[in-house]
């Protein structure tokens, strides 16, 4: 059995009063694209940010490629194998592309392949561009080229889409997938639904400093998205015991979403006839096959953007 | 990784980015101090601009050298904190020690620099002629630097915003180059203040580097004052290093 790339047990971190990660256990196998999927604040980037030693656990333990950040003499072998996209970064705004990437080919004493390595992030015609005078997916993309510079075991990526273009999205997407072709193991962080189900072979959903469910996409939509969702709208609708036992419900003031369990036509005719018997009109009547987003608020009771609120819970 | 190609490609690097790109920088760190070398000569010398220059060259100098330390390197480092470009660069295998090493040669060669301009000037223009030993000159110069960079990365150290290194590194500099013989004579004060003002690092240093440029003084006939600014190195060092954080 192969040991694993990332090992983190019971990792806790308190900022003074805050409690940003709250016992976060998991473990990477070498080779595997990891992501942690969770809302801003969930305690991602803090998590991140303890693998690769920019923040001391308060207590727990992490281990990468069986090295413990927190220890000087593992923390300088590790800084050669891994590899570190920032999202809470800057490199000097005077600096050209090019003289960036030179100085950290000087860093890592590998030569400096600065236009192949501008190619792969597709800033080939921008390497003469001051870094204050790029765009921040600019920058985001010059940030990656330097995460990938010294061919790393490992790759620590933080929010790496965001702020990108759809450009530099497929950019980094492409880079994603061609790391994990050369079977290396990818850590990252993402608030993207669709960035954690096309590139992660795990999610890892965190919700308040806590892993709240880790499997494959597909897992996750088929354990927790239910057979169907249903989407509507009703103004003073109210469900019963019988209407309960449809799925597991969700509401927010006039809307509301049911994962159905079983049968998604005897659901919808359970609740039409429910609401028709209530007198009520239904409207915006949506019913699909649940993805991962819906697995998402199934299992964390909240939308992942935050600016859809937090979908409560009827009260039982 | 060859640890001193690094620092020399740094160092370059900063020289570039920080220098020879920042057109407000130029400014401030060569056309100030040759502007305030021609206003006080001409101003202050009452005439005799040869003796005032000859006054006011060292001590431009060693304004500058305070300000290397303060601001070039201790506000420096807060900036580079609050912009977390230093958490990036601890995530690089290089030693730590050659990112500040770097920073501080870059402002020791831009203070080379502007030494040469303001001796440029000086010569030209005022007749101002060096008495010293180049090799005393240069020490002096580098004990000096040694003392305000390390008491310059204390700020760095200590202060976490960028906005409060600036404002302490700028009330540290400009009023201390007025009060440590650097622009004004210390004997224009009243012997109580002036006694006072002498006990400051930057006096001792101003001082002992004008004497020992200008009239020729040996580096022995400064040893107290040497020692003490050794003390100050050695207690800016300590205290830097025990509160630095990188990220």
């Amino acid at each position: 059995m192969s040991e694993s790339a990332i090992a983190v047990t019971d990792l806790v971190k308190r900022f003074g009063e805050v409690v940003a990660v709250d016992g976060i256990s998991f473990d990477v196998a070498p080779g595997t694209i990891f992501g942690l999927l969770g809302r801003n604040g969930a305690g991602k980037t803090t998590t991140l940010e303890t693998c690769i030693g920019l923040t001391a656990p308060t207590s727990g333990q992490v281990r990468v490629l069986g090295l413990d950040p927190t220890r000087r003499r593992d923390f300088d072998r590790l800084k050669r194998k891994i590899g570190v996209q920032l999202q809470a970064t800057s490199l000097p705004e005077k600096a050209k592309a090019s003289e960036i990437l030179e100085l950290y080919a000087a860093y890592y004493g590998v030569p400096a392949r600065t236009k192949e390595l501008a190619e792969r992030v597709g800033l080939e015609d921008k390497l003469d561009r001051f870094v204050g005078k790029m765009s921040g997916g600019e920058q985001q993309r010059l940030s990656l080229a330097l995460a990938l510079l010294h061919d790393p075991e490992v790759v620590f990526l933080d929010e790496p889409t965001a702020g990108m273009d759809t450009f530099g999205r497929r950019i980094l997407w492409g880079e994603v997938e061609r790391l994990k072709a050369e079977g290396k193991t990818l850590v990252l962080t993402t608030h993207y639904i669709e960035e954690a189900e096309r590139l992660c072979d795990e999610i890892c959903i965190v919700k308040g400093g806590r892993v709240v469910a880790r499997d494959t996409a597909p897992a996750l939509v088929a354990k927790y998205g239910g057979d169907a969702v249903v989407d509507f709208a009703a103004r003073g609708f109210a469900i019963d015991a019988s209407l309960e036992r449809v799925g597991r419900w969700n509401q927010k003031g006039d809307r509301w979403q049911v994962f159905v369990h079983g049968e998604p036509g005897h659901a919808l005719a359970a609740i039409v006839s429910h609401a028709n018997a209530l007198g009520i009109v239904i409207d915006d009547l949506d019913l699909h096959r649940p993805g991962l987003e819906d697995a998402f608020i199934a299992i964390t009771g909240e939308a992942l953007d935050e600016d859809l609120g937090a979908i409560a819970r009827p009260a039982a | 990784m060859n640890v001193f190609r690094v620092l020399i490609a740094q160092t370059r690097a900063n020289f570039q980015w920080y220098f020879l790109r920042d057109g407000e920088m130029i400014f401030w760190s060569l056309a100030i101090p040759v502007f305030f070398l021609f206003i006080f000569s001409y101003a202050l010398g009452g005439g005799n601009t040869k003796q005032t220059s000859t006054f006011l060259i060292p001590g431009l100098i060693g304004a500058q050298v305070l300000s290397s330390g303060f601001w070039g390197v201790g506000a420096m480092l807060a900036t580079f904190r609050e912009k977390k470009l230093l958490r990036r660069i601890y995530l690089t295998p290089i030693p730590p020690w050659t990112f500040f090493a770097s920073l501080v040669l870059y402002r020791m060669s831009l203070l080379a620099l502007q030494a040469m301009v303001l001796a440029f000037f000086g010569s030209l223009v005022f007749h101002v002629r060096f008495a010293g030993d180049p090799g005393s000159i240069a020490l002096i110069l580098l004990l000096g630097a040694a003392t305000f960079v390390s008491l310059g990365t204390v700020i760095g150290a200590v202060v976490r915003s960028t906005e409060s290194a600036n404002n302490i590194a700028s009330v540290l500099t400009v009023p201390l180059a007025f009060l440590s013989d650097a622009y004004i004579p210390i004997d224009r004060f009243p012997a109580a203040i002036g006694n006072t003002l002498r006990l400051l690092p930057s006096t001792q240093f101003i001082d002992a580097f004008r004497g020992i440029s200008m009239h020729g003084a040996s580096l022995a006939s400064y040893g107290p004052w040497i020692g003490i600014l050794c003390l100050w190195t050695i207690a800016g060092t300590a205290v830097s290093a025990r509160y630095f954080r990188w990220v």
